[in-house]
């Protein structure tokens, strides 16, 4: 089982709470027009980010990210 | 689509009880929130009625609202409900800028919510808290919705403005904020511009409100080393393509809309809180264990110690469920469109409902009882209280955080317990933004 981080741009307007709780994976990228988006770094993020990476999406303030085990 | 199926689409259902002329007006204003639950009732996902003379369709449960939030956005226009705000705001301010500058002025709002910010906010959300219950004493009686309409505007004025015009002109904010308010009563959907003294009156608080907050950026970019981790600072320092800044005009109007965006809404709320909390003993007392336990040591409510409190969380989020600031959503149709096989016109105008949407059984069983045990729908789009989509409410990390923060500060301290009889705090939806009846007054005592 790995994780992937999947994300709906169109939720996103850039809250940047999943940078600030897990920076390795989640960046926030401006765009050239309209709020700044997230932007995936690591697609399949290794298991000793996991902790970090859930909190992302818990607290993500629009319910941007999704964690899906494949 | 051909020409030939577009004669086949179908119309809405109409909504009964419509009066020549005034429409469904007179029903409308009597309860518009239980109006527009008869009206999804009589007709389902689509209803269409008459607002003295604008036909407006209401869309309701999850995937039409999921349409209206996010699928079709592209074709709904929201400036037209938002003409009386131009005077307010100030010209060339959001909804009166052209498309480019009002992307980048909301870009710039929203910047000014984020994550960086949001820290030094919860600090100050705290402090206030602390000045406004310093004079409480060991018990006492309060209205609520008074007190949190000034906790409110003493946060958002210095989230927004700093500290130093915090402490030295909230006065006469309050006063100029009270003008504007005003010029945006009923009368101002007509016409905005009428010889009216209370727009002159918004008119002349526009102005100075611009003059103070000149004369800090003028002052702040003589000492341009300083931070202040305040909203002001992110207007001041946002750049459109073209890396000009906003004007002074500009940074005012966005200091006013978010002003309006989350003053009321938050004061509302927390009110709507308190009451829920006093009427909810026995939940009351599973959140303030939570607290209890993960505050033990005597943590400050720092952003990061308030992010996670779930049982706090979820009381939160049944009151926005019952009581949803903002009712009523509009949009105007912008072209015509196919909605599975029904026709929406250009130029009607389409609505959502949070207040039905959140009372629907399907997802929220009993939906009048207040439960925050209850499971969440498996759907982004039946809990809406901030909208959803491109459009959601910038401020919606930001509300669940000072709400968080003035209870965590306010439940460990202090019981609550209602004056009146629990029927007599109801929602008052004779304003924009709903509220619970005035007075609803608490009575306090300190824990021991």
């Amino acid at each position: 089982m790995v994780m992937k981080v999947v994300i709906d741009r169109d939720l996103c307007q850039g809250h940047s709470v999943c940078l600030g709780e897990c920076p390795e994976v989640f960046d926030v990228v401006e765009e050239d027009e309209g709020y700044p988006m997230v932007k995936v770094l690591i697609e399949n993020p290794p298991e000793e980010l996991r902790d970090k990476v859930m909190k992302a999406a818990n607290y993500c303030p629009n319910s941007v990210i999704t964690i899906v085990e494949e | 689509m051909t020409e030939s199926t577009a004669t086949e689409l179908k119309q809405p259902p109409k909504v009964s009880g419509e009066k020549p002329d005034s429409g469904h007006m007179e029903e409308f204003n009597v309860n518009f929130a239980r109006f527009l639950m008869r009206c999804n009732a009589e007709c389902g996902e689509l209803a269409e009625f008459n607002m003295g003379g604008q036909q407006t369709i209401l869309m309701s449960g999850p995937e039409a609202q999921e349409a209206f939030l996010k699928t079709l956005d592209k074709k709904l226009s929201r400036a037209a409900s938002y003409k009386a705000t131009v005077p307010v705001f100030g010209e060339g301010v959001i909804f009166d800028a052209p498309p480019d500058r009002m992307k980048t002025q909301l870009k710039i709002q929203v910047d000014a919510l984020r994550y960086q910010n949001m820290k030094n906010y919860a600090s100050v959300i705290a402090e206030e808290v602390e000045q406004w219950v310093s004079g409480w004493g060991d018990e006492g009686e309060l209205d609520f919705v008074d007190e949190f309409i000034q906790l409110t505007l003493h946060t958002a004025c210095h989230c927004l403005l700093g500290k130093d015009f915090r402490e030295r002109m909230t006065e006469e904010f309050k006063n100029l904020y009270h003008d504007l308010e005003k010029g945006l009563q009923a009368i101002a959907f007509v016409d905005p511009y009428m010889q009216q003294p209370v727009f002159e009156a918004r008119d002349a608080a526009r102005a100075r409100l611009q003059e103070l907050i000149s004369e800090i950026i003028a002052d702040r970019r003589a000492n341009s080393d300083v931070e202040y981790g305040d909203a002001l600072e992110t207007f001041m320092s946002g750049t459109y393509k073209d890396s000009t800044h906003l004007t002074d005009n500009e940074v005012t109007g966005l200091v006013i809309a978010t002003m309006f965006a989350g003053h009321h809404t938050s004061s509302g709320t927390a009110a709507w809180a308190l009451i829920e909390f006093a009427k909810n003993p026995e939940y009351t007392a599973e959140v303030l264990e939570e607290l209890t336990e993960l505050f033990k040591d005597g943590q400050e409510l720092t952003f990061e110690a308030l992010r996670e409190i779930p049982k706090l969380e979820r009381f939160v989020e049944e009151v926005l469920r019952l009581h949803p600031p903002l009712i009523l959503l509009m949009r105007q149709l912008l072209e015509d469109v196919d909605y599975n096989g029904t026709l929406l016109e250009a130029g009607k105008t389409v609505a959502i409902s949070t207040y039905g949407s959140h009372r629907n059984p399907g997802y929220f069983p009993d939906p009048e009882v207040f439960n925050p045990h209850r499971e969440k729908p498996d759907t982004l789009w039946a809990y809406i209280p901030f909208g959803g989509g491109p459009h959601k409410c910038a401020g919606n990390a930001f509300a669940m955080m000072q709400l968080k923060s003035i209870f965590a500060a306010l439940l460990p301290r202090y019981d609550f317990e209602l004056v009146d009889a629990p029927e007599a705090y109801d929602d008052d939806l004779s304003a924009m933004v709903l509220k619970p009846t005035s007075p609803s007054r608490i009575r306090y005592k300190r824990r021991k």
